[in-house]
């Protein structure tokens, strides 16, 4: 169960500002957030991972209190709990394709990168076909490819919680519902919640949950 | 600490220019001032070694560097000789072991360039510096040499070749012509300067100095154009149609003769054993009065004055690299500061994803690491590949 209770975020300098009186999402749940630019959605995923500490009220993921915890006990907690899709994607250009996708096993402290997670790996980039590309750079894949990459890199450690950002701005529509389908197969499989932001309409029907930002919180009503 | 020099080393190579550029700026850093090191030490040892194992020389008045350096190091001789009479007085004197040294006379270069001193000595000068042959023998004989083991294996020369003494001065034909030695040995390694020189018996270097020689014979049989003086009531005078040999041989060995007083044939150099301390000290007298013409050196003091110069030099060096190094960390101090401002990005992603710290300094350090062991290993490869040769530079430099 996600739990969000009277929270206030503000960026220093800006006007905007982010007020929830009370959001639950329930566990295992595919939750879409849809709503205009600028209307918090990337904000709130940031607060649910702990990247952003809310000045007031609390974010809870199953029994733990992310907006309590410290800044090395966030770092821990996303990296056991969570998987992420971020919109830039967020790839090490150094790094070949299986690199990248394994990268969460390789800076994880207890975690260790065994033939099942570098065949889990491989399985994952064969399922967004990328087998062929594993040894490659990054750097020569296009955007839409780094955005598969980047998706399996969410899903290797199969985590207890998916937060996706914009996952498939940069895919045509067929890739983006395969793209979709691997996501809620993976969520399925494993119970994890999903939740993902999307200004694709077409694929809000495959979520149990559409929470639209802007009817839920409107950043120029609260400020 | 394994995935951590992973990412590390697909970072170096993925940035392989800059890589390396660090790498042999370290390695640099760290290869000249020890090398320096290296060649000093190994320089102050072997200079040090061959100062005390030569306890005396004598020569005729002049520098006292100079001397040293021409006994100990075969480098240039005084203008002025020593008559071998010296050597006889000092042997007779009970005082202790005189060894004559004669070096004014280089090899001809042969193919490759190859030259060495040629030293004309006493068969004790074996006994007393250790050498013994690795092949062939020692010289016994009119015209034989043993070769120095670098100079034989620079030139390639062995054990039954010959070798030509270069003469002084080309043009002058009433003066010393080159002698063709035959090779009798090769002499075992030492590590001083005895592997660069050959040796030669003291009057092969009379000969080929011309104090000595052997021709034809000349009598009143032979050919009259080779004559002056025919006349039977006086001695022969040979003309100067007699050539000389050019090479000692079995057959004419026996021809060849000095001319003049042993006593007063040149030496440039005496090196001498005293047979204790309190002889040691009645040498040092017998040259102590600046009237006479020649002086008694004590190399290790000489030696001890000389290495007080490189001391100076090693500071010099040092301060200078310590400089080097300073300028070259503050530059790599600005490389890594810029680096990681342009890392900014990829270490938001490692934080984003949950990466702790420690691990990002555990990565910092594996690059580091990575970097730095390749930059120690060249160094200490460089170091010890050169070490050598820069000892050698600095001989020739400081003599």
């Amino acid at each position: 169960m996600i739990s969000i209770q009277q929270l206030l975020f503000e960026y220093p300098a800006s006007s905007f500002r982010m007020q929830i009186p009370s959001l639950q999402i329930r566990s295992g749940e595919h939750t879409a957030i849809a709503g205009p630019s600028g209307s918090g959605k990337t904000t709130l995923l940031n607060l649910l991972a702990g990247i952003l500490v809310p000045h007031s009220g609390s974010v809870s993921v199953a029994s733990t209190t992310v907006s309590a915890l410290s800044s090395s006990q966030r770092r821990l907690f996303r990296l056991q709990q969570i998987g992420q899709v971020f919109q830039d994607f967020q790839l090490l250009d150094y790094l070949t394709v299986l690199d990248n996708v394994l990268l969460p096993c390789r800076i994880h402290p207890s975690v260790r990168l065994t033939s099942q997670l570098h065949s889990r790996a491989l399985q994952l980039l064969t399922q967004v076909g990328l087998a062929n590309t594993a040894a490659r750079s990054i750097t020569r894949l296009s955007q839409g490819e780094r955005q598969r990459v980047a998706l399996c890199r969410a899903l290797l450690l199969s985590p207890q919680l998916i937060l996706a950002d914009e996952p498939t701005g940069n895919l045509d529509s067929a890739t983006a519902q395969r793209m979709i389908q691997l996501l809620i197969s993976e969520t399925n499989r494993s119970g994890a919640t999903l939740i993902m932001v999307t200004h694709d309409s077409s694929l809000l029907p495959r979520f149990e949950r559409v929470i639209p930002f802007d009817s839920f919180l409107q950043p120029e009503e609260v400020s | 600490m394994k995935q951590s020099f992973h990412l590390a080393s697909r970072y170096l190579i993925w940035n392989r220019g800059q890589s390396l550029t660090v790498v042999l700026s370290l390695a640099i850093m760290i290869w000249i001032p020890l090398t320096v090191r290296l060649a000093l030490h190994q320089f102050e040892q072997e200079i040090a070694a061959r100062g005390q194992s030569t306890p005396l020389v004598i020569g005729a008045r002049g520098s006292r560097t100079d001397l040293a350096l021409h006994a100990l190091y075969f480098e240039t001789p005084p203008a002025q000789t020593v008559p071998f009479a010296e050597v006889d007085r000092l042997n007779r004197s009970g005082l202790g072991t005189a060894i004559p040294l004669h070096l004014r006379f280089r090899t001809q270069p042969n193919a490759a360039g190859e030259s060495a001193p040629l030293v004309g000595t006493a068969p004790e000068y074996y006994e007393f510096r250790s050498l013994q042959p690795a092949r062939g023998s020692l010289p016994a004989l009119l015209g034989d040499c043993v070769l120095g083991a670098a100079f034989a294996q620079r030139s390639g020369l062995t054990v039954g070749d010959h070798l030509l003494s270069a003469p002084r001065n080309a043009l002058n034909l009433a003066g010393d012509y080159p002698l063709r030695m035959n090779i009798c040995g090769v002499l075992q390694e030492s590590g001083s300067a005895d592997d660069h020189a050959v040796f030669v018996d003291v009057r092969t270097a009379w000969v080929i100095e011309g104090i000595g020689h052997g021709h034809q014979t000349v009598n009143r049989e032979t050919d009259p154009a080779l004559l002056l003086e025919a006349d039977e009531s006086q001695p022969v005078t040979a003309s100067a149609a007699v050539l000389p040999w050019l090479e000692i041989t079995d057959e004419n060995r026996d021809s060849f003769h000095f001319h003049g007083d042993l006593d007063e044939f040149p030496l440039t150099a005496v090196i001498a054993s005293p047979a204790g301390e309190k002889q040691r000290v009645l040498m040092l007298g017998r040259y102590a009065d600046p009237d006479h013409s020649l002086h008694c050196i004590r190399p290790p003091l000489v030696i001890r004055e000389l290495l007080t110069v490189v001391f100076r030099m090693e500071q010099l060096i040092r301060f200078a690299s310590a400089a080097a190094g300073v300028v070259t960390l503050l530059l790599l101090g600005l490389v890594l500061r810029l680096s990681l401002k342009l890392r900014r990005e990829e270490l938001q992603t490692l934080f984003r994803l949950g990466c702790s710290r420690t691990t990002i300094l555990g990565l910092q350090a594996a690059e580091v690491t990575l970097l730095a062991v390749p930059a120690i290993v060249t160094a200490l490869t460089a170091a010890a590949l050169t070490s050598d040769v820069a000892s050698q530079q600095l001989r020739t430099l400081l003599f």
